[in-house]
């Protein structure tokens, strides 16, 4: 399904160079939730955005399904659409409703109809729960019901691969788990996923693979189980030591 | 416990600092010998215009019937045709069975004329309305140029914005008609609707620049993440937020454009201050006339004002 190899993303400001993605290489299969873990700093948020070309990488390449992201002939607006995005602080438009955010991308991207806009973003805003609160304006809603909203816009372009920024980093405690639930529904349905998350226990429970980096690298490709229990590296083990 | 003050006696300081003023100022005439006469003034803003009625033939008066403060003149001549004349019955010159001349005045006939300063007023106007619109879209693509990333885009917008920036507005309006104007032939009207809508969109295109890159960058890549392209999460993500922020100095800009439409005056377009300063050569009373030129460019902008309050309280709905 997704494709990565050998990226490299270096960030240069005034003469300070910072790998930030180092060479990193791996497939994700269709249907498979990945979650990448890391110390901030360790460029996981970097490789994630590198995936749907929110930042330009320098070299290697990255495809979904075939679409080979830095391929000039490929038509980055095609390729996003198939490529859903939650973020760390939601990205509402907060000068729209809930429900119109769920409808813009449709109507100006999809080029779908009012009415079918608004079926899809209704029976999705139903799955999240949050379908009472449709005609309200984001400012409205706590941080859990806005990144749901987040998540249900995204998914009213059906994409094949959704990717999460650290989606619970700005939430209160109280309000994580709702957000976890919707993502768990989500990897039961067999969405394919990538997450950039600080959630261990979403890890442990439903990531089918375990992406570790530090300082850009690609440092443990592992299953959960070999993750937690016996971790290979050294920096891996350091890490756990401290967030467990 | 903080104590709350009453605010009346301190808004009743303000009406006794502002009659204290309005006193001091009339004593400053009365030590210049200055006589007010501000019964002078209403006829600059409207007036009764004649017109007068004559006969085309030598001929009598036939008919005359009075009715209503107005009189129907029906003349005739040795041929028997008739001319028919309605005049105002207080200034009919003629009564029944006289016998007129030919171009004689038979009377005159009243109706109400807008004098110079409302004419000047209403120039005033649709000077700034139209600058205004033509500068809001220059203003517009000149900021999003501002934006591009294509570096001659941005280099030809940054060059404009600091020309006119740096440059007096009078300087350009005499600019725009002594050279471009000559060069080009343009009419007085044309060139100061030029350089007033050229200045105005110089600063538009600043509001909006800023207005733009005020909105948080996850805005535009939340659209873009979304498959919107560039062009279209401008459109319908950034700027109608954008729009909002800068509502308040896009307004300061536009009542600043009405009270610069006053400079235009120096290329003899008869707007409101220089219809203003003709009244005076002729009234010979040049403060009652400032203060009603004065008064007239509030009466366009407080309500300017007013509607953007409105507009931005509307807006901010959604906050």
């Amino acid at each position: 399904m997704i494709e990565v190899r050998d990226l490299v993303k270096v960030f240069d400001t005034r003469g300070q160079v910072v790998r930030a993605v180092d060479n990193v290489s791996t497939n994700v299969a269709k249907g498979e939730v990945l979650v990448v873990l890391g110390p901030s700093g360790s460029g996981k948020s970097t490789f994630l955005r590198c995936l749907n070309g929110l930042e330009e990488f320098d070299s290697g390449s990255v495809s979904i399904d075939g679409l080979q992201l830095a391929d000039p002939k490929t038509d980055i607006n095609a390729y996003r659409r198939e490529v859903g995005m939650v973020f760390q602080h939601f990205n509402l438009f907060p000068h729209m409703t809930v429900l119109e955010n769920l409808c813009l991308a449709q109507k100006v991207v999809r080029k779908r109809g009012q009415k079918d806009s608004e079926a899809k973003a209704m029976a999705l805003l139903e799955k999240v729960g949050i379908a009472q609160k449709a005609r309200e304006y984001p400012s409205r809603l706590s941080g859990g019901q806005q990144q749901r909203v987040a998540i249900a816009r995204a998914l009213a372009m059906d994409p094949k691969v959704m990717l999460f920024d650290e989606p619970t980093s700005a939430l209160d405690p109280e309000m994580v788990g709702e957000v976890l639930d919707v993502m768990k529904n989500l990897a039961v349905e067999g969405m394919t996923m990538v997450c950039v998350t600080h959630e261990m226990g979403f890890a442990r429970e439903v990531a089918d693979r375990v992406l570790f980096f530090d300082h850009g690298k690609l440092l443990e490709d592992a299953s959960p189980t070999e993750f937690f229990n016996a971790p290979k590296d050294p920096r891996a083990q350091a890490f756990l030591r401290q967030v467990l | 416990m903080k104590q709350k003050k009453a605010q009346w006696p301190w808004h009743v300081l303000t009406v006794l600092v502002l009659v204290g003023l309005a006193g001091a100022l009339y004593y400053a005439t009365s030590l210049m010998s200055y006589e007010w006469r501000w019964n002078r003034v209403p006829q600059y803003f409207a007036y009764q215009a004649e017109e007068t009625q004559r006969a085309t033939d030598i001929s009598t008066v036939s008919e005359l019937v009075r009715q209503g403060g107005s009189a129907q003149v029906t003349l005739r001549n040795d041929a028997g045709d008739e001319q028919h004349l309605t005049v105002d019955e207080n200034s009919l010159q003629f009564a029944q069975g006289d016998d007129v001349a030919e171009g004689d005045v038979v009377g005159v006939t009243r109706h109400w004329a807008a004098g110079p300063l409302l004419w000047g007023l209403w120039t005033t106007l649709w000077l700034s309305l139209v600058s205004g619109v033509l500068g809001l879209l220059i203003g517009l693509a000149t900021g999003l140029c501002r934006l591009s990333s294509n570096p001659t885009l941005r280099d030809l917008s940054t060059i404009y914005v600091e020309l006119v920036r740096g440059t007096p507005l009078l300087v350009q309006i005499f600019i725009f008609y002594f050279f471009i104007g000559t060069v080009m032939n343009l009419s007085r009207e044309f060139a100061g609707i030029a350089a007033l809508s050229l200045f105005t969109g110089a600063y538009v295109a600043e509001i909006i620049r800023s207005g733009v890159q005020s909105i948080a960058r996850g805005q535009n890549e939340a659209a873009r993440s979304l498959g919107l392209s560039a062009g279209q999460s401008m459109r319908h993500v950034v700027l109608p937020q954008a729009f909002k922020r800068v509502l308040p100095p896009l307004a300061g800009q536009f009542i600043s454009l009405v009270k610069d439409t006053s400079l235009v005056s120096v290329i003899a377009i008869t707007e409101l201050l220089k219809s203003g300063r003709e009244v005076i050569t002729t009234s010979f009373s040049p403060f009652e006339i400032l203060f009603c030129v004065a008064g007239l460019y509030l009466l366009i902008n407080l309500p300017l004002s007013k509607i953007a309050s409105r507009l931005e309280r509307r807006l901010a709905q959604s906050d």
